[in-house]
């Protein structure tokens, strides 16, 4: 049991879980506490002991069904399968395995004789042949499989690896030796019928096992692959199913610049000694100073005027960076979202009532004050900023621009950005195209680039997040 | 002492808490292995209540260390009572002046005032806080740290110190044990994800909202007015409710507050304007109100549709129903 729940530790970790050997001990002292034959009160104790992030607990459960569910059931159906077809031919089983080990005695033998294997197919001894199927297949390297093709060849290696075909002769061999010593025909038919019927048992077994591996693998890989790529896919090709996880990824990177936000700024608390307050809270000691009271240093938090492209080549990024902003709405002190195409329309009421999902889909769609269906012009636009809202901008305010710059050969007017980027504390454009792309084709990148001080590539979450950490912390 | 996780669920449910399984085998686990349980998961799906219920299930005292933002070790652990030391310092002066008699220098005066003052560093001017209380207590306690991701790391990293041995050192005193090992529970909303450190010293608990059948029981259990009817709408609702992207999801409580409201209204059973009257009673923003109409109208408008068929194929005998057609004709 220990041996199976130390390679369940292992499947657990390779899938992601971080399971440490403290914790698989303290799922082994769960276990002498409880009866594991409830398979539930069992699974709920390993996951309580080794399982701590309720994120996780979805993929335990997979993973625990397929490992320990299952095989030895579906070994078992197998074997009594084999052992049905005996009745129809009016032969109990036990009856003549009792007759088989009578008539061994009297030729001086035993069932003992047997091999290990042939003795476990012909007793029906589940738990060996589970062990012993295990220890095969490892050894044959079927933890390496890796698509359907090669369940077959994994299969026929762990079988020879185990012997099964040997210990089939071991037992027709058997059988002939009974028959000569004068076993009864029929039964002698039975036996015969029985050693088939347990070596395809066995052999279909293996191939169960094997097949269970390669879904355990895939499981692995899938999910590692969801992990690592959805940080790095881009935002052009995300299917709706990926979007969603998506959102649930920006949650969580969001959250983790929470917390380490809320972490510097109790450190930045401690300021000067306040006297004033010190002395007032200490009147009733007698003025005597027990306790200090210090001045809360503050730390300015940025103001943020986003300019977002929303035609349908970069809505995906915009969507991402909004939610990502909005989860952060804290770490500002203001937040003002103007969303274009051509148009600019100022959407940053839609994201005073709460439900930012919402607003993002919203303001993607022009947020009732744009036309979405329009070419981008990214000149009009920023001129059409500077005529009516340069006024928002002061020297704290931080300027996030996200666009691709294709402004399908309009006059650029740079000198709007200038005038921009003069008021503001910073600018920062984030171009979903890789830098190699600026300034080709009707791409004026380069023409906005003087007047901006931080400008980057941002096509998938690992680099928005590792923007977004920097504009924060 | 519990004697199987089915017994947990028996007696927990004697104290009017209805678990499921999956909470009965960690409580148990915790009480054999002697290891604190992390229990995370939505606000209200009764994560404090499950630390009380087991206390009063195992005749500990509870003690709750309810944590905030900027929440110390001075206001967990103990603090010295200034005030208190700073009155016998008074009362005591005219001692002091003895004891001080016959110094000829400040620094020998100091000298000697400094061995007197383990007198006022000694248990009698110890307030306790939660945890000190929990440590010395004689009798058998349940330590409740309740909201955990409130506090801050640091105060995490100081509560592993005293959770890993149930000592804790006081510089003027020495080291003190407990004496009876408390249970310990502590709660988390996710506000804060906890260390690993942290994590592997517990048992770890998620509750999630309940199933429609779990949450039907807590609901007949907690309101005992409730028709089974009614409790089943309500729970089935509750159910919708949570599936629709909503600011605030509702919890047990609102289920509880909900049935109350309507028990109040005398209703007998869910119809779509007393389902308009009490919405606010579960859901807190006007955005949310807004989305949960649209979708439970129309839930309520099949419900309709459904008794209605049902009850007319009960009472109607053929001839009235030729009647009503000829009517509709
Ligand atoms: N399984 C249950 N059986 C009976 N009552 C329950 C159950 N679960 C929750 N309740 C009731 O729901 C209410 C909310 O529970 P509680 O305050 O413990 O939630 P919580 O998870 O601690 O929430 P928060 O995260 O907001 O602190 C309580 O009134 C409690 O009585
Ligand atoms: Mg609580």
């Amino acid at each position: 049991m220990q041996q199976k729940i130390l390679e369940f530790t292992n499947i657990l970790r390779k899938s992601g879980i971080r399971v440490s050997t403290a914790e698989t001990i303290d799922a082994f002292k769960a276990l002498d506490e409880l009866s594991i034959e409830d398979r539930g009160v069992f699974r709920d104790a390993l996951c309580a002991t080794m399982v701590k992030r309720g994120e996780e607990v979805a993929t335990f459960q997979q993973l625990f069904d397929l490992f320990w569910s299952g095989f030895y059931d579906s070994l078992r159906e197998q074997f009594e399968e084999a052992g049905a077809g005996l009745a129809e031919m009016g032969v109990d089983l036990d009856e003549l395995l009792k007759q088989i080990a009578e008539m061994l005695q009297d030729m001086d033998g035993e069932v003992g004789d047997l091999s290990d294997l042939a003795r476990a197919m012909l007793l029906g001894d589940l738990n060996q042949l589970e062990q012993m199927i295990r220890a095969a297949a490892e050894a044959s390297g079927v933890q390496n499989i890796e698509n359907f093709l090669q369940v077959g060849f994994f299969s026929r290696r762990t079988l020879e690896q185990m012997g099964v075909e040997g210990a089939s002769d071991e037992l027709r061999d058997l059988a002939a030796a009974l028959e000569e010593a004068g076993m009864d025909p029929d039964q002698v038919a039975a036996l015969r019928r029985l050693i088939e019927g347990l070596t395809e048992a066995a052999r279909k077994g293996i191939r169960n096992y094997t097949e269970r591996e390669l879904q355990q693998q895939n499981h692995d890989y899938m999910e590692k692959f969801r992990r690592e790529t959805l940080l790095e896919k881009s935002f052009y090709h995300l299917s709706e199913d990926e979007t969603r996880k998506m959102r649930e990824v920006v949650e969580r990177l969001a959250q983790r610049i929470k917390n380490i936000l809320s972490i510097r700024r109790r450190r930045l608390k401690r300021g000067k000694l306040d006297l004033h307050q010190t002395l007032r809270r200490n009147m009733s000691h007698g003025g005597i100073p027990f306790e200090l009271i210090f001045k809360q240093r503050k730390k300015d938090r940025p103001k943020l005027v986003i300019l977002c492209d929303v035609s349908s080549s970069v809505a995906n990024v915009s969507r991402f960076m909004l939610q990502f902003v909005y989860s952060l709405q804290d770490a500002f002190t203001k937040i003002r979202s103007y969303v274009f195409v051509a148009e600019l329309g100022d959407v940053t009421e839609l994201f005073r009532e709460g439900d930012i999902s919402q607003s993002i889909e919203k303001a993607l769609d022009g947020g009732g004050v744009i036309n979405v269906y329009t070419r981008s012009n990214f000149g009009y636009a920023f001129h059409h900023f500077w005529q009516n809202h340069l006024s928002v901008i002061d020297n704290k305010t931080t300027v996030l621009i996200l666009g691709d710059a294709r402004n399908n050969y309009n006059d650029p007017r740079a000198w709007c950005l200038r005038d921009i980027h003069n008021k503001a504390k910073n600018v920062v454009w984030l171009n979903p195209e890789s830098p190699s792309a600026w300034g080709f084709g009707d791409s004026v990148m380069n023409r906005y680039l003087p007047y901006t001080d931080v400008a980057e590539e941002c096509r998938n979450l690992k680099q928005l997040s590792s923007i977004i950490d920097r504009l924060v912390l | 002492m519990f004697d199987s996780v089915l017994d947990v669920e028996k007696q927990l449910s004697a104290q009017d808490y209805i678990c499921d399984q999956k909470i009965s085998t960690v409580v148990f686990l915790a009480e054999k292995l002697e290891k604190p349980v992390l229990v995370e998961g939505p606000a209200g799906v009764g994560k404090t209540e499950l630390a009380k219920v087991v206390a009063a299930a195992t005749g500990r005292r509870m003690i709750r260390l309810q944590c905030y933002e900027g929440l110390d070790e001075a206001k967990a652990l103990y603090e010295w009572e200034y005030s208190k030391q700073l009155l016998y310092t008074q009362i005591l002066k005219e001692k002091f002046s003895e004891a001080m008699a016959g110094s000829t220098t400040l620094s020998e005066a100091a000298e000697r005032v400094g061995k007197e003052d383990s007198v006022f560093f000694s248990e009698q001017f110890i307030v306790p806080r939660p945890l000190l209380s929990a440590i010395t207590s004689e009798d058998a306690t349940l330590l409740l740290i309740d909201e955990v991701d409130k506090s801050d790391p640091e105060f995490e990293a100081f509560l592993l110190e005293v959770l890993s041995d149930f000592q804790v050192t006081i510089p003027e005193l020495g080291t003190i044990s407990s004496r009876t090992k408390p249970l310990v529970f502590l709660t988390s909303n996710n506000a804060r994800e906890m260390s690993d450190a942290l994590k592997r010293r517990c048992l770890h608990l998620y509750i999630d909202f309940p199933s429609q059948e779990l949450e039907q029981r807590i609901l007949e259990t907690k309101v005992p007015g409730v028709e089974q009817r009614l409790a089943a709408d309500l729970v089935e609702m509750m159910a919708k409710l949570r599936r629709l992207d909503l600011k605030k999801v509702p919890s047990i409580s609102e289920t509880l507050d909900w049935a109350r409201a309507l028990l109040a209204l005398n209703a007998k059973e869910l119809d779509a304007e007393f389902v308009g009257q009490t919405l606010n009673v579960i859901l807190k923003y006007e955005g949310d109100v807004r989305k949960a109409q649209g979708e439970l109208s129309q839930l309520l408008e099949k419900k309709a549709a459904k008794a209605h068929a049902t009850a007319e194929s009960v009472t109607e005998v053929p001839e009235a129903k030729a009647v009503k057609k000829g009517a509709l004709h």
